[in-house]
């Protein structure tokens, strides 16, 4: 398959990225068969197929190709053609070749037209097209692909509605077996994949990595190899400070690291993050098995003026609280909230309420009652 | 004849081949079982004794709700929940109406806009949430217990089965009375009561009391109709009877009953499909251009045998080899209606309204299913397809409360298929989702005139605002008419914050929309579980009531289906979004008290009810969902 050579528009759009650096150093890429089970939906059983691997010459996988077919054959109506699919090492669908002189067909036999294969190619790169929502026996049983046909109240038949956009008409049935095959199983096996290909080098330009797949990838992987050393952690922190929408995952991660390795981490997030980062370092120190020092969290409270939020105040409080009760230093850091905007100010008069106070603290405290007696 | 009369006369009672008698008002008659007690001498073997048999009763409610299905259990609850003293009146010995283990329709409603569904929420989600947690083997007589069981526990409401509402009394432009024959019971009940609600479809009191109605179809002129016949007639689309099979795993062999009419399918147009046969199919249909009323014992005996010539064609043409080994399992026997009477209300809803997604300042209900218009002739005119579809909706439409009640009887509204709309516009409004809809706007609107001491139609004009924001607190949804409850405390709040979030923001929860649309993103979600979201007031203030909405995946279908579908459309289980265990604590003098839990959240729309107490912040704290390991919520409120 791979001396097919039938290309067709895509190829000419994005030449660069699929032909120049594969095709012109073969050589130093290896491939690596393995073999795979997927499940299709358009299939009763479990499909054994082979998944190829090319890793460039550092060993990391660069692209992943299977070869699969065109339409799931049913009462032997269709004609079924192989067809190759491209993945990138994430798992995200490029392209898709067919092998010279065959070509894919339609309802009663048309043959696909130029643009038929340019659309095909924007649907099965679509990973969000209707297709995921539609049932194989819908296509099989609606010729009319256009919306002419709907549900009706009593039965609930169902008849396939999709707009032109999102199908090659007259071709529902090859959109459908290729979008599944392209954006089904196999994305996760082509990331797991990844990962245990990846380097520990590899790894941590994962964790570095825009792409936050990457990221994801690296951490299932660490997690699986038990990696939670200093340059992983110190990767992760670097990330997860620039991107917050990985917070969770990382914590996750964070949580399973050796102490020192865990209490630097969240310091450093505290110290040096946004909101959400803050967030997740306390929400973390407050319910983290791992030994939290006081000292350490005496260190914290020094921040406690610089936070922005009621929300960060409010959870350093309780963080206090609940692992670091009676502080002088936290006390003393805490004091002058009573002067800050009222719902914060509220809520370090409730935190110092119960505290073990001197004398003049009582007094502060006190005052602060009396003066906003009605709003307590 | 006037009522007076019918009492002192008396009226010939046939007591037909079912239990519900038919009273011919012009053929009066001494053997009339229901009122001439005297001559009925009832002797207990027992005691001895001989009496006369009490088989009159009076009763009193507020609001009387006529028929038991989607519109007519939410009319009932929804009057019974805002206070009034309520009574469901149903025909039949299950609630559920085309729904029922009688008829096995499915509750469809906005199944589909642009792929997606765009549920309804209000009482016909709690109900179908209730479904998918007491119904999980997706059994349709234990979907009728469902339904009882969501009635029944009501406390303001009687429920009274077996019970066909007959005749209105009237006093004026009002009605008085209704009167009721329990077959069962061989009792006649004349209920009194303020306000009547007909979800009866055919609508049989709404019609003894006067209230004008319309059969047929609107010619294209009378509302600039597209989809409308050039000139105006009589057709009424038709009842169906479902069927439905079971793979036995060996062949089965089928031979017709003598009342079947054979079935060839020659001629049919080619959207006359059998997909899915397994579970039935609706264009075994009959309809009438006529009195489609007083044609049903005749339609219904064709259709038994349509059904069954349909079925020996699957059987024995030779057509559908995987039929072979299929063998009927359940037939319908009472075929489920469409259309026949539509009453008139200060307003026609048409087909422009919906298509041109007209904006009603009294919207209260909405719709979405296409404009599924079935042929006329049903399956008697192979040759049409068996609906046309006229037109797929992109985004739903809404529905106005002038439409919900009569133009003529002071006191009476409509919910269901029977509402004031043309032909057309009922192709789309009768799905059952949309009419429970409208069913819990009516009986809301119930309430309202039962305190105020007010018709439906000055609700309409004076109190509108008042009835969608009851609905919008009820979790019914408005399209485009965000809620705005000057009572609700949570939009006096001086901050809420989530504990965490993934996606939307806090801020959300007090926007008045409950769920995303239009573009928008009207929720918080958490980022994990568990999460908290918190409420802080400045300065205390006094609550006992905190109701949450949270996410059920509206944007899936979760009513029960024959094919038990599950795929990213349909689900056939409780959805993994929801949240299940969470628990409420208020902020008093500084420290944190418990003021609820739950454990095993079964509905959306979440409300915790406590003794009135002072606070200054409330939070919610959320610890699992039913599998979704993000918890979204899309409002909090809070009342005194």
């Amino acid at each position: 398959m791979i001396s097919f050579t039938k290309l067709f528009f895509w190829l000419i759009i994005l030449p660069t990225l699929w032909l120049s650096p594969f095709e012109g150093t073969q050589n130093r890429f290896k491939t690596i068969k393995h073999e795979v089970i997927i499940n299709h939906p358009g299939e009763k059983d479990p499909v054994f197929t082979i998944l190829n691997e090319i890793q460039n010459q550092d060993g990391l996988p660069t692209r992943y190709t299977m070869d699969v077919y065109s339409v799931i054959c049913l009462e032997e109506v269709c004609k079924v053609i192989p067809v190759k699919l491209f993945w990138n090492n994430t798992g995200e669908y490029q392209k898709y070749e067919l092998a010279k002189g065959e070509t894919l067909e339609k309802y009663e036999a048309d043959l696909f037209e130029t643009e038929d294969y340019i659309k095909l190619q924007s649907i099965l790169a679509n990973n969000n097209s209707p297709f995921k929502e539609v049932y194989i026996d819908e296509i099989l049983t609606v010729p009319d692909e256009h919306g002419n046909e709907d549900v009706d109240a009593v039965s609930g038949a169902t008849a396939l509605e999709l707009d032109e956009k999102d199908t090659v008409p007259g071709a529902a049935l090859t959109c459908f077996t290729l979008w599944h095959w392209a954006n089904g199983d196999v994305v996760l096996k082509i990331k797991a994949q990844t990962g245990k290909s990846a380097s520990e080098i590899q790894l941590i330009d994962f964790i570095l990595d825009k792409n936050n797949t990457y990221f994801h990838i690296a951490l299932e992987e660490l997690e699986s190899r038990e990696l939670y050393t200093a340059p992983f952690i110190d990767a992760t922190i670097q990330k997860v400070l620039k991107e917050e929408s990985v917070l969770r995952p990382a914590y996750k991660f964070l949580e399973k690291a050796g102490n020192d390795n865990y209490l630097k981490a969240s310091k450093t997030l505290f110290v040096q993050g946004h909101k959400e980062q803050k967030l997740a370092a306390l929400q973390s120190l407050k319910q983290t098995k791992q030994n939290v020092p006081k000292l350490y969290l005496d260190t914290l409270s020094d921040k406690v003026s610089t936070l922005n939020s009621y929300q960060e105040t409010s959870l350093l409080l309780e963080l206090m609280q609940s692992k670091n009760p009676n502080s002088q230093q936290v006390i003393k850091n805490v004091m002058p909230l009573l002067e800050s905007e009222f719902l914060i100010a509220r809520r370090a008069f409730w935190f110092l309420k119960n505290q073990i106070l001197d004398d003049n603290q009582v007094n502060l405290v006190n005052a602060f009652e009396e003066q906003y007696k009605d709003r307590l | 004849m006037k009522r007076r009369e019918f009492f002192s006369k008396g009226t010939k009672v046939a007591l037909a081949a079912g239990s519900i008698p038919f009273i011919t008002a012009s053929c009066a008659s001494t053997n009339d079982v229901v009122y001439n007690k005297k001559e009925d001498k009832w002797h207990h073997l027992g005691t001895g004794e001989s009496g006369i048999v009490n088989r009159k009763k009076t009763t009193e409610f507020d609001v009387a709700v006529i028929g038991g299905g989607a519109a007519g259990i939410c009319a009932a609850v929804s009057a019974a929940r805002n206070g009034a003293k309520v009574v469901l009146v149903q025909d039949r010995p299950v609630l559920g109406g085309n729904a029922s283990s009688e008829i096995h329709v499915h509750l469809n409603g906005v199944n589909n806009i642009k792929g997606k569904a765009e549920r309804e929420t209000g009482l016909i989600e709690e109900i179908l949430l209730l479904n998918r947690f007491e119904n999980e083997q997706e059994s349709w007589s234990v979907w009728d217990h469902v339904l009882y069981e969501f009635v029944v526990r009501e406390p303001n409401l009687t429920l009274m089965m077996n019970t066909q509402a007959m005749e209105a009394v009237m006093e004026g432009n009002k009605i008085k009375s209704a009167l009721c024959w329990q077959g069962t019971t061989e009792t006649m009940y004349t209920i009194n009561a303020d306000v009547f609600i007909d979800c009866s479809g055919d609508g049989l009191l709404a019609a003894t009391s006067g209230a004008e109605y319309r059969t047929g179809r609107e010619g294209k002129k009378e509302f600039d109709e597209t989809f409308a016949p050039d000139e105006p007639d009589g057709w009424q689309m038709g009842a169906t009877l479902i069927m439905e099979s079971k793979d036995m795993g060996r062949p089965m062999k089928y031979s017709p009953p003598s009342f079947a009419i054979k079935y060839t399918h020659e001629g049919a147009h080619k959207k006359r499909h059998f997909k899915g046969f397994q579970d039935g199919i609706w264009w075994i249909e009959v309809g009438s251009d006529n009195d489609i009323i007083a044609d049903f014992e005749q339609n219904r005996h064709k259709l038994m045998g349509y059904m069954h010539g349909v079925w020996d064609y699957i059987k024995n043409s030779g057509n559908f080899p995987e039929a072979e080994t299929l063998a009927l399992d359940w037939v319908g026997s009472f075929p489920g209606r469409r259309e026949s009477r539509r009453f008139i209300g200060d307003y026609i809803v048409s087909e422009r309204d919906m298509t041109e997604h007209k904006h009603f300042e009294d919207a209260v209900a909405y719709g979405g299913w296409s404009l599924d218009e079935h042929n006329p002739g049903g399956i008697e005119n192979l040759s049409e397809p068996p609906s046309y579809f006229h037109y797929h909706f992109k985004e739903v439409y809404q529905f106005p409360f002038r439409s919900l009640y009569s133009k003529n009887v002071s006191n009476l509204m409509f919910a269901g298929r029977n509402v004031s709309q043309t032909h057309i516009a009922l192709s789309s409004s009768r799905i059952m989702a949309t009419c429970a809809l409208q069913g819990q706007a009516v009986g809301t609107a119930a309430s309202i005139c039962n305190k105020r001491n007010v018709s439906p139609r000055e609700v309409g004009q004076k109190h509108i605002n008042e009835l969608q924001e009851q609905l919008l607190r009820d979790d019914a949804f408005i399209p485009k008419r965000p809620a705005n409850d000057p009572l609700d405390l949570a939009r006096k709040s001086s901050l809420i914050f989530g504990s965490t979030t993934s996606s939307g923001a806090a801020k959300n929860l007090l926007n008045g929309m409950s769920r995303d649309i239009d573009g928008e993103i009207n929720h918080w979600q958490s980022d994990g579980l568990s999460a908290n979201v918190q409420l802080e007031w400045e300065t205390p203030i006094d609550l006992s009531k905190v109701e949450l909405k949270c996410d059920t995946n509206i944007k899936r279908n979760i009513m029960m289906r024959k094919d038990s579908r599950n795929d990213e459309l349909y689900g056939n289980g409780v959805p993994k979004e929801m949240l299940k265990t969470l628990s409420l604590q208020g902020r008093v003098n500084g420290k944190w008290v418990d003021l609820g839990n739950i454990s095993e959240n079964k509905t959306r729309l979440i409300k915790f009810s406590f003794e009135s107490i002072k606070v200054t912040a409330i939070k919610i704290d959320m610890t699992k969902t039913y599998g979704a390991e993000n918890v979204k919520l899309f409002e909090v409120r809070c009342y005194a």
